[in-house]
């Protein structure tokens, strides 16, 4: 748990972070985001120390910060920033071994831990683990920066715009393998970022600052539908509103029941039916295309036009538009078919929790 | 600590080692080389050096520079240090001209000052070796120091490393390229310059030097000559290598 309280950074008669009080919960995923200068690096260094604030206090669970040692307090955070800042005269493997390095973890605890955590951000162990910075990919080095930074099992991570340096296809995976590493171990984050879209995706609060204040501090789906003022309004951008709502939404929560080809409820309802071969894979949709004829109404399922349940809304409406059909079939793990989502669900139904 | 070691050719490893194999020859057995000399300059009557043995002269001639070099880089590391930590950093550019002063101050000209007051022999000359010596190894400290990224050292910082731990594991590790080169200048240029001890009764291979040009004999001149070139190109080899270890990357 990280908690703010009033505070404040003032560089001669600048007050550049002003006032802020909020409080990342134990295992949550907190994003700073507001445009650039507002503060948020600032904020995010105050709670490390690496820049002492004029005011107010940071508590790091029950400990007030600058009550602990500074080293001390730095190795129970992970740090991660956009330069990564490896280091280039070590590997892969002694650059991500560094912190339980300082805090003396035996040899092979070390060891196993770069290993661990090699796995987690598929760096593969054998081909990279000898490594020097300098032949990695951008991508590579960035995992390597994570990993770093997660290598002590620090109780909370800090992220000064990790992605903002990649190509957008990376950032993604990046994103994503983020995401699913968060899920994993439960940490909490303070993630610094202008992009809203990657606020939206990572965070479980998100906290919007505009010239070292606090505008709003509230989960997505409240900044997107609650915002507090016209400055939030305008910093979500109005544009793809709509679309943003529906990043934060998913599919699990749009699932409809699927109505299989030649069940008695096919005859009866006028809706889309599916054909499943004999392990539950869907494997043709019957209807579903709106001003087709009818026999074009037979639409072969492949993996592409398929939704799985945490995909979000946002990436199944998109691949409906681009398919040009009105349902996506849902389906698990093994590829078996366990519901649909529609373009009717989509815009009229109020997601279920 | 382990360091990147990159593939090069290893021509000039060969180089180095047959260069080093001819000077030992040559320090050995000089001596044996009395009939070429006295070939190419009949008229003179004692053709090598004989005074001292030309390894006693080498060894002489190396404590110069091995004493002056390790007081020049303990001084020049330690003011480029002390100048790029916080607490030094308004000294640069005092510390930078006296060391660049220390250079252009010829070492004759120091002699000249030392001498009245340290006496002859071993002590004036280590003092105006040193003072020539320390501006390559200031100044290499300083920008070596200055090549490190931000980004590892704000990594460091936050990462939790003391500052003495950042200093020892990434700053000089990262420096370590480019402050050796300024060692090597720094000898190199010691090497020749130990010969002007001699003027003052510090012995070394200007010895034979001296002694050739007040006597008129050319043999000595290049018996002494010979031995000081190959010693500098040795250790400007040697020294090639060893920056070649603490390469990482691009
Ligand atoms: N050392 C400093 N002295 C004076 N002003 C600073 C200093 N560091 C940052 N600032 C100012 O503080 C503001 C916030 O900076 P920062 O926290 O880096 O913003 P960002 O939200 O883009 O991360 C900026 O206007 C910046 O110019
Ligand atoms: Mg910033």
């Amino acid at each position: 748990m990280i908690e703010l309280q009033g505070l404040t950074k003032i560089y001669g008669d600048k007050t550049v972070v002003d006032d802020i009080s909020l409080r990342v919960d134990s295992g949550e995923f907190g994003v700073l985001i507001g445009p650039s200068g507002c503060g948020k690096s600032t904020t995010l260094r105050m709670i490390n120390r690496l820049i002492p604030a004029t005011h107010g206090r940071i508590l790091l669970g029950d400990d007030d910060v600058t009550q602990l040692p500074v080293e001390q307090l730095r190795r129970r955070i992970g740090y991660a920033i956009q330069s990564i800042g490896l280091f280039p005269h070590w590997s892969v493997a002694e650059n991500i071994a560094v912190v339980p390095g300082l805090l003396k973890w035996p040899k092979s605890r070390i060891d196993e831990r770069v290993d661990e955590l090699m796995g987690l951000f598929h760096l593969d162990v054998g081909e990279l683990r000898d490594k020097y910075p300098h032949q990695l990919s951008g991508g590579q080095a960035q995992r390597v920066g994570v990993a770093r930074a997660l290598a002590a099992d620090p109780e909370v991570l800090l992220m000064d715009e990790p992605f903002g340096a990649v190509d957008p296809l990376t950032r993604e995976v990046l994103q994503d393998e983020l995401l699913r590493v968060h899920q994993h171990t439960r940490k909490t984050i303070v993630f610094v970022t202008h992009d809203m879209d990657e606020a939206l995706k990572l965070a479980s609060r998100i906290a919007l600052l505009n010239t070292g204040r606090l505008v709003q501090y509230d989960r997505p789906i409240e900044l997107l539908t609650r915002p507090a003022d016209d400055f939030v309004r305008s910093f979500i951008g109005k544009a793809d509103l709509g679309l943003k709502l529906l990043s934060r939404r998913w599919v699990h929560q749009y699932q409809q029941h699927a109505t299989l080809q030649g069940s008695p409820a096919a005859s009866t309802q006028a809706g889309y039916t599916w054909e499943v071969d004999a392990t539950g894979r869907p494997t043709c949709l019957h209807g579903g295309r709106l001003h087709a004829e009818d026999r074009q109404q037979h639409t072969e399922v492949t993996q592409e036009w398929s939704a799985t349940p945490d995909m979000t809304m946002k990436e199944a409406l998109s691949r409906m538009v681009w398919f040009r059909v009105m349902v996506l079939p849902v389906i698990d793990g093994e590829g078996r078919l366990i519901g649909e989502v529609t373009m009717h669900g989509v815009m009229g139904q109020q997601p279920c929790a | 600590m382990r360091v990147a070691a990159l593939k090069r050719p290893t021509s000039r490893d060969g180089l180095l080692a047959s260069l080093s194999a001819l000077l030992v020859l040559l320090v050995l057995f000089m001596e044996e080389l009395a009939p070429l000399f006295q070939a190419l300059f009949p008229e003179l009557g004692n053709p090598v050096y004989r005074r001292e043995s030309f390894l006693q002269l080498t060894l002489d001639h190396l404590l110069l520079v091995l004493v002056s070099s390790l007081i020049s880089v303990s001084v020049g590391v330690g003011a480029g240090l002390f100048v790029t930590r916080r607490s030094g950093r308004e000294f640069e550019p005092m510390v930078s001209s006296l060391a660049a002063i220390g250079q252009t101050f010829p070492p004759a000209a120091v002699l000249a000052i030392v001498v009245p007051l340290a006496g002859f022999g071993f002590v004036p000359t280590i003092v105006a070796l040193t003072l020539y010596g320390l501006l390559p190894v200031v100044q290499n400290t300083i920008a070596g120091l200055g090549t490190v990224p931000p980004a590892a050292l704000e990594a460091a910082r936050g990462i939790g490393m003391t500052r003495g731990q950042i200093l020892r594991r990434v700053e000089l590790p990262m420096a370590m390229r480019v402050i050796i080169a300024g060692v090597r200048v720094s000898v190199i240029i010691n090497i020749g310059t130990a010969t002007i001890g001699s003027t003052v009764g510090a012995q070394s291979l200007g010895t034979p030097i001296i002694a050739g040009l007040v006597g008129n004999n050319i043999a000595y001149v290049i018996q002494g000559a010979v031995l000081v070139g190959l010693l500098a190109i040795v250790s400007d080899l040697i020294f090639e290598r060893l920056e070649r270890r603490f390469t990482f990357g691009d």
